[in-house]
């Protein structure tokens, strides 16, 4: 139907003078690229997501491993898996890690959120940019650190034994787990709130109150409606993560012999052989849970543009005196960053650079650079550091550039498919971690076209890249919506096709915002390492899997050693985005 | 044969039908003005012909050669057409200095870098913003990215320029400027324009021909005194009637002034221009709120005497309107004046001549 025509030299006008120059002659007759270059991003981002679904899927219903031939397609691995005690066990406790810790991260991240928004309390600023940080952070890292101070044989566990003869917490319990998450998930909470609640307009506000409404009642018959929408996504998203949650199971879990859904796949993943069929119907049934609850987040926010009360710029910002509870407040939230963050980073360092660490002995007694030496003199882990360092710099960027691509076509475009491509790319969101990796693995070994990647770090970088298509999507659009229409408008009209208007006006006016993506997708890249589990080969592996085998025979200092390594990287990166890419992070 | 042809052209953008059906030509070298209401599908019709929209059906023709036709399902895009569209807004782009933004069309095109250069200045001179070259545009006033974007424009040599709303977002002393400066270049380079605006006196002072269109549909086509001594419906008469008309015959011309003379005796300077030649028909506009009510013995040029006829109350203010000679002269006031005697200045700058061509 559509018939595109491409240049063509439209005979000339007669005017600016008879200088004989005529630019339209000078076009050159271009190749139809447009269609060709949208239709290959769009292939491309569905193959990137499907490749990982598809094989899972389809092992889940194939009774022999997905690169042998023959066998047949049953639902046998099904039954098999959800009659399985293990199964059984691992999703109870499973869902009431995701509840638990969704409620406290909840908690703890609104009530700090209100606090620095919308009242008087002091140090507000230096609290909003502490609370980004463990954003930024592998979770693996904090977790170790926790498990360094509060576990079983923790220093303050143990101080506090010593002092009071008893440890009023066990993190070894699903409540003490559950906890843990939570105050680790409160960052989210906080980021995810706290741009709502500062948007909020304040005549709202000033409209209870004139009804004589106190600030705990304008709190919740206000506010908490007000922000609704952001409060039921940001607690979806951490019940989500609850669920997908694999370093505090590892860690906590193991230990006390409790099972969980990412340690049933984790540690399906050993042994000689894999039952391939329950390994793939396992994977498949976490896949349409998250998939189901993505959905059911999207219908709970299809209305949600009924409570917006923000406008489009940033009223008044008015705050509640909160009189000397102000420094209540401030106590709480300090006493969160210190105890909840704060300590738990600084009994990693303290453990990376000790023999071991006890309230017994005085840390610089047993001052030692041994577990950096282990990690320094074993090819092996340096080769882990360098790749991590590779596929957050290198895949970072392929993954930014293909996203900012993606972006392009979906919100500056009139491919036909945009909308189809905007839900691709959104789906990720669907897809545990793991699930990617093993996935990714599996279309490796299925497709002998895709065979080279195997052992490589290019594997890890597809299966990064896949899981991250949606943030960098979310952090990509509003960029790209702020473009006034008339900028590539114009230069279409001046004779540029479209590939040539997104190199040279699109990305060109975008580019602070594919820095931010950037330096988004490179500290995302940096910390995962659930995807990796399946992934990873001898030559491939990434910091986070070093970390986990070194816990894995109980070498706690080397883990901590990496944990502080990747945090100062990561310290070092986020600092060099700022003065170099001049990318400042911010709630 | 025309040089531009639209026929039936219709534009839905869901239950919105903004451009319902219009037909128009434009000859070679012609200034046509799309002219009505904000909303009324202007810059839909312009866009269209740009090939920056789709349109729903209808066919555009541009020296012979067939752009989009709808029933054949044929479209040629944006960058294959070398219409030279200026937007409303300029969009300049940001990241380029004023070079690079008038060297871009021709970068595109493939044009080698020595030639690129000669033609980026040709083109700045053109529209004397040599000197800015090196600028980036949000170092320049409005008036100066207005004359970069049309730069921008030129620098191809385009088939067409599509002009939207080009003046729109300058202040009013510069927009009078501009105007004058735009027509000159025009009929300099003599290359068929089409221009959108939905102001009366623009299109009058402009055009060739004045293409007056409301809720989507072309109401009138005709050359700027056919629409306004003979506009078609009352929706025109009210839509071009904004502002005050008075005709006259020039008097004398000396220097920039040149005196017109109205029916009734009383005379009116205005700027001079080369057209304004003694013995010359020609009608004198001026808006209602530059029309300001003085004392008798005002020692301002331009004072015009009459008798106030009709008040209207606005709110804030009055609404009067003088008998001027066969004509009345609307102007405002918070005043309260009765059915008297008024003298009234009206400035020269705020005057706009239309020397109109053969009788009247
Ligand atoms: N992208 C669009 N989507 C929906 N309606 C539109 C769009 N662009 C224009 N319209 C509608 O079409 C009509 C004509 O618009 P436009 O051509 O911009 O008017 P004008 O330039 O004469 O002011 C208006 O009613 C406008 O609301
Ligand atoms: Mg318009």
């Amino acid at each position: 139907m559509e018939e595109d025509v491409q240049a063509v030299t439209v005979g000339t006008s007669r005017f600016f003078d008879a200088d004989g120059f005529d630019p339209s002659a000078v076009s050159a007759e271009r190749f139809p690229r447009t269609r060709l270059i949208q239709y290959s991003l769009a292939l491309f981002t569905l193959f990137l997501v499907a490749a990982p679904l598809v094989p899972v899927l389809y092992q889940s219903l194939l009774s022999v491993p997905i690169y042998e031939s023959g066998g047949t397609l049953n639902f046998d691995a099904y039954w098999r898996f959800l009659a399985s005690p293990d199964f059984q066990t691992a999703m109870v406790n499973s869902l009431v890690l995701a509840f638990g810790s969704t409620i406290v991260g909840t908690v703890i991240g609104l009530f700090i959120a209100i606090a620095v928004a919308r009242t008087n309390m002091p140090a507000r600023q230096l609290v909003s940019g502490t609370m980004l940080l463990p954003l930024y952070v592998s979770q693996l890292v904090l977790s170790v650190g926790w498990f360094i101070m509060y576990g079983p044989a923790g220093y303050i566990s143990l101080e506090m034994r010593d002092l009071f003869g008893t440890v009023p917490w066990n993190l070894y319990t699903l409540a003490g787990m559950s906890v843990v998450a939570g105050i680790l998930a409160a960052p989210l909470t906080f980021i995810l709130c706290i741009g709502s609640l500062r948007l909020i307009d304040a005549s709202m506000e000033d409209a209870a109150r004139s009804l004589g409404a106190k600030p705990p009642r304008i709190i919740w018959s206000v506010i908490i409606p007000i922000i609704r929408p952001a409060l039921v996504y940001s607690a979806m998203l951490n019940f989500i993560s609850g669920l997908e949650l694999l370093s505090i199971p590892l860690i906590f879990g193991r230990p006390a012999r409790m099972i969980f859904f990412t340690t049933y796949l984790y540690n399906s993943r050993g042994g000689s052989v894999p039952d391939y069929g329950l390994l793939g119907a396992a994977a498949a049934f976490f896949l349409l849970l998250i998939t189901g609850l993505v959905l059911i987040q999207g219908r709970l926010l299809r209305n949600a543009s009924r409570f917006t009360a923000i406008r489009g710029k940033a009223s008044r910002p008015k705050t509640f005196d909160l009189g000397k509870w102000r420094y209540v407040a401030a106590g709480l939230v300090v006493a969160y960053l210190v105890f909840g963050l704060g300590l738990p980073l600084l009994g990693l360092v303290l453990r990376a650079f000790v023999e071991f660490l006890t309230p017994l002995m005085a840390p610089w007694k047993l001052l030692t650079w041994a577990n950096f030496n282990i990690i320094f003199s074993n090819p092996i882990y340096i080769r882990s550091i360098t790749n991590s360092i590779l596929i957050a710099g290198l895949g970072g960027a392929l993954a930014t550039l293909l996203i900012a691509l993606v972006t392009v076509v979906i919100h500056r475009s009139d491919f036909r498919w945009r909308k189809p491509l905007e839900f691709i790319a959104l789906y990720p969101r669907a897809v545990p971690g793991m699930i990617a990796g093993l996935g990714v693995l599996w279309a490796v070994l299925w497709i002998p076209l895709l065979s080279p990647l195997h052992g490589t770090i290019w594997i890890l970088i597809i299966a990064f890249t896949m899981r991250n298509i949606p943030t960098g999507y979310g952090a990509m659009s509003p960029v790209l919506l702020q473009i006034d229409n008339d900028l590539d408008r114009s230069a279409r009209s001046v004779g540029a096709d479209w590939w040539t208007t997104v190199r040279r006006v699109v990305l060109p006016i975008a580019k602070t915002g594919l820095f931010s993506t950037y330096v988004l997708m490179f500290l995302s890249f940096f910390k995962e390492y659930a995807a990796a589990t399946f992934l990873y080969t001898r030559g491939s592996e990434v910091i986070g899997i070093s970390m986990l085998e070194f816990w894995g025979i109980g070498e706690v200092g080397p883990a901590a050693a990496l944990g502080v390594l990747q945090f100062v990287a990561t310290c070092i990166f986020i600092f060099a985005a700022r003065k170099i890419l001049g990318v400042k992070l911010h709630a | 044969m025309p040089k531009l042809s639209v026929s039936g052209l219709t534009k839905q953008f869901g239950d919105v039908r903004a451009v319902d059906g219009i037909s128009f030509e434009a000859k070679d070298g012609e200034f046509i003005t799309l002219l009505g209401p904000s909303g009324c599908g202007k810059s839909t019709t312009l866009f269209a012909i740009a090939g920056l929209d789709r349109p729903t059906g209808g066919r555009i023709q541009l020296d012979g050669r067939v752009f989009f036709d709808g029933s054949a399902g044929l479209f040629v895009p944006p960058e294959a057409r070398n219409c030279g569209l200026v937007f409303q807004s300029y969009a300049l782009w940001p990241h380029m200095t004023v070079a690079d933004n008038v060297a871009f069309p021709l970068r595109v095109r493939g044009v080698k870098k020595k030639q690129i250069a000669a033609e980026v200045e040709k083109s700045l001179a053109l529209v004397e913003m040599e000197s800015y070259a090196q600028r980036y545009p949000h170092e320049l006033s409005g008036g100066q990215q207005q004359r970069v974007a049309l730069a921008r424009t030129l620098v191809f040599r385009p088939s067409l320029l599509l002009l939207d709303e080009p003046l729109s977002n300058l202040d009013a002393k510069l927009r009078l400027r501009a105007r004058g400066w735009l027509k000159q270049l025009q009929s300099q380079l003599n290359i068929t324009t089409i221009f959108v605006t939905h102001d009366q006196t623009e299109a009058l002072s402009l055009s060739d021909r004045i293409v007056v269109m409301d809720g989507g549909r072309i109401m009138q086509v005709g050359t700027p005194q056919e629409i306004y001594q003979d506009p078609a419906t009352p929706f025109i008469a009210d839509f071009i009637g904004g502002s005050n008309f008075l005709s006259g015959t020039v008097a004398t011309v000396t220097g920039n002034v040149a005196l017109v003379s109205l029916p009734d005796g009383q005379t009116l300077s205005v700027s001079a221009s080369p057209e304004l030649t003694p013995g010359r028909q020609v009608t004198v506009s001026v808006r209602p709120e530059e029309v300001h009510l003085v004392h008798e013995s005002d020692p301002r040029p331009n004072l015009l005497h009459g008798r106030i006829v009709q008040r209207e109350y606005l709110g804030p203010r009055y609404q009067y309107s003088v008998s001027i000679g066969d004509r009345l002269v609307r102007f405002e006031t918070v005043e309260n004046l009765g059915s008297v005697d008024a003298t009234l200045a009206v400035s020269p700058e705020s005057c706009t001549v239309f020397a109109f061509n053969g009788k009247h």
